[in-house]
């Protein structure tokens, strides 16, 4: 029987816990708001389409955004085959238990490594052994690698969940492994190569220390030409170079701004992958 | 007409390949950064890189001490931020909450956990550096201190959201038994769900160190990038440097070429490599125990 002084110690954990979820949850939203008071009135049309000019005090961020998006688009279309190839050859081709196991934690092992050194590689082999210089074609392939294990666990979790039995029909009728993997297979997990997709965009957009020696600059770049020596501009880049000499008020304003659509761009990527997550929860759990 | 031959099976050979440079990427890395790093290890000597308390590059003088000693004290104090509240938000969110708010609030952080590090770098010089300038009487804001505490508020989410999952991991019968034998909610809590997370939290709070230790940018932009500070205890409120801020700085233009100065450069990055492995490899043994 639940006595009333039980019952009232019994209250402690709950409002402890409850501070701490409450603190938790301020201190993030306060990461939010503190941006999107600094940097919303900076953002107009004319922010979004203008190129930049006097190093970031005038003018908008054009390049910056395109140089993000070329670089998150290059990556996904190199990262997309690699997982979708992984992820196949690990569940479906894969016979030995203690392989796949290997298979999984090396993917564990490449997404726990911190993106400097992924940069660092990239600047060693494409940037230097290769001769390409600073070039978009360098950054992407590094975001590549850096996004592949997020689209992997995505794809993989979701082959998991391929019903056994039809997998079993799809074999008693006689189909061989690869037409299981086109007609069975990729249709049903193609959803979480799309979830992967959107996270691991919106994880490389945000990136910085991987392009910081492989593709970006701060200036004097519009839309690459060609693959030698092409760098590109970029919002995190941008952002990292201000925030070091973030003095200059003038400067601020338009600093705060990238931060804002920089902020949004990610924030907007990882809600969309967000219904499809928690539908693969759900499904976990029933 | 007989097949004597199996057709060669094209949806392997490409899947299969492609695997195979996933795989060769991972180990290629880890081979590179050993193979450039020869070098400083020939020179310094494993033990002689590994406690050196002096790097001037300049001198050819190459040690790591102070760098570990800045990134463990920046984790850790990340950590000292990170774990009591993420682990008690968590708690709360599994134990307290209904299953469609907790959603909700899962949703939030999780999505918290994708803000770039470059827009905490930014918070941390704008706002949380003049805080602790101000606040502590510093000589100045760029401390091991600020990176600490930035980094914890950082991985907050990545700790809550695991230590969520660790939590709700443990089976509902658990739950049943111990309010079956009369516990209230706290005990059932503190005694039958905890325990039983135990390993799992444990993961998860390893794993939010190891990002902790990994992470570069928003470090590098309030850690003050100050080498051979003495590793003691007014330290922590002084400059100082971590593996990855070396790593991140333009010393790393400066070394190449020069083969002994980029061993240590790429000493520091196997280093780096080895610790994070580490964490990973342990976090995942952590979770596999049952």
């Amino acid at each position: 029987m639940i006595t009333p002084r039980k019952r009232a110690t019994s209250q402690w954990l709950f409002w402890i816990t409850g501070a701490c979820a409450l603190m938790a949850v301020l201190m993030l939203a306060g990461i939010l708001f503190s941006v999107a008071i600094r940097g919303l009135g900076t953002i107009d049309w004319a922010f979004l389409t203008e190129p930049m000019k006097r190093g970031g005090l005038e003018g908008g961020i054009v390049h910056h955004l395109g140089g993000t998006l070329i670089l998150v688009t290059t990556a996904l279309l190199i990262a997309l085959p690699l997982a979708a190839g992984f992820g196949i050859t690990q569940e479906l081709y894969c016979r030995r238990e203690s392989l796949k196991e290997a298979m999984g934690t090396a993917i564990y092992l490449l997404n726990g490594l911190p993106s400097i050194l992924f940069g660092i590689v990239g600047y060693l082999v494409l940037v230097k052994w290769a001769g390409w210089g600073k070039s978009w074609l360098a950054g992407g392939i590094v975001l590549a690698v850096m996004m592949l294990p997020t689209i992997t666990v995505a794809f993989v979790e979701r082959l998991r969940q391929v019903p056994r039995a039809q997998i079993q029909a799809a074999r008693g009728l006689g189909l061989s492994r690869s037409q299981l993997c086109w007609s069975i297979l990729l249709p049903q997990a193609s959803s979480g190569l799309i979830t992967g997709s959107l996270l691991g965009v919106a994880r490389a957009a945000g990136e910085t220390a991987p392009i910081l020696f492989t593709a970006a600059i701060f200036s004097g770049a519009t839309w690459p030409d060609g693959l030698r020596e092409s760098p590109v501009l970029s919002l995190p880049y941008h952002v990292f170079v201000l925030a070091q000499d973030a003095l200059d008020p003038e400067a601020q304003d338009r600093l705060w701004g990238t931060a804002a659509v920089l902020l949004g761009l990610v924030m907007f990527l990882s809600a969309l992958a967000l219904p499809l997550r928690l539908r693969i929860r759900r499904h976990e759990t029933s | 007409m007989i097949r004597t031959r199996p057709r060669l099976d094209l949806t392997r050979a490409t899947a299969g390949t492609l695997a195979l440079a996933v795989l060769a990427v991972l180990l290629g890395m880890g081979a590179l950064f050993f193979w450039q790093s020869v070098p400083v290890w020939k020179s310094e000597g494993i033990g002689g890189f590994l406690t050196g308390k002096q790097w001037f590059y300049r001198h050819e003088r190459y040690g790591l001490w102070t760098m570990l000693f800045g990134t463990g004290a920046v984790a850790l104090i990340a950590m000292l931020v990170a774990v009591p509240l993420g682990l008690g938000a968590a708690i709360f969110t599994s134990e307290f909450l209904s299953p469609k708010t907790r959603l909700v609030v899962k949703a939030l952080v999780e999505l918290l956990a994708g803000v770039p590090s470059v827009v905490y770098g930014l918070l941390g010089v704008l706002l949380l550096r003049n805080w602790i300038y101000e606040g502590l009487d510093l000589r100045t804001g760029d401390t091991l201190l600020t990176g600490g505490i930035l980094l914890g508020i950082m991985v907050l989410p990545t700790v809550m959201t695991l230590c969520d999952d660790a939590l709700q991991a443990v089976p509902a019968r658990f739950r049943r038994a111990a309010r079956g034998l009369g516990l209230t909610r706290q005990e059932t809590i503190l005694h039958a769900v905890l325990p039983q997370a135990r390993s799992a939290i444990l993961a998860s709070i390893l794993l939010g160190f190891g990002r902790a230790t990994g992470e570069t940018i928003a470090v590098f932009l309030v850690i003050g990038r100050q080498d051979n500070r003495s590793p003691d205890f007014s330290a922590l409120v002084s400059p100082g440097q971590t593996l990855t801020s070396k790593l991140g700085g333009s010393e790393l233009n400066i070394a190449y070429g020069d083969s002994l100065h980029w061993g240590a450069m790429m000493g520091v990055a196997s280093v780096l490599l080895l610790i994070s492995i580490l964490v990973t490899v342990g976090g995942r043994r952590l979770l596999r125990r049952p």
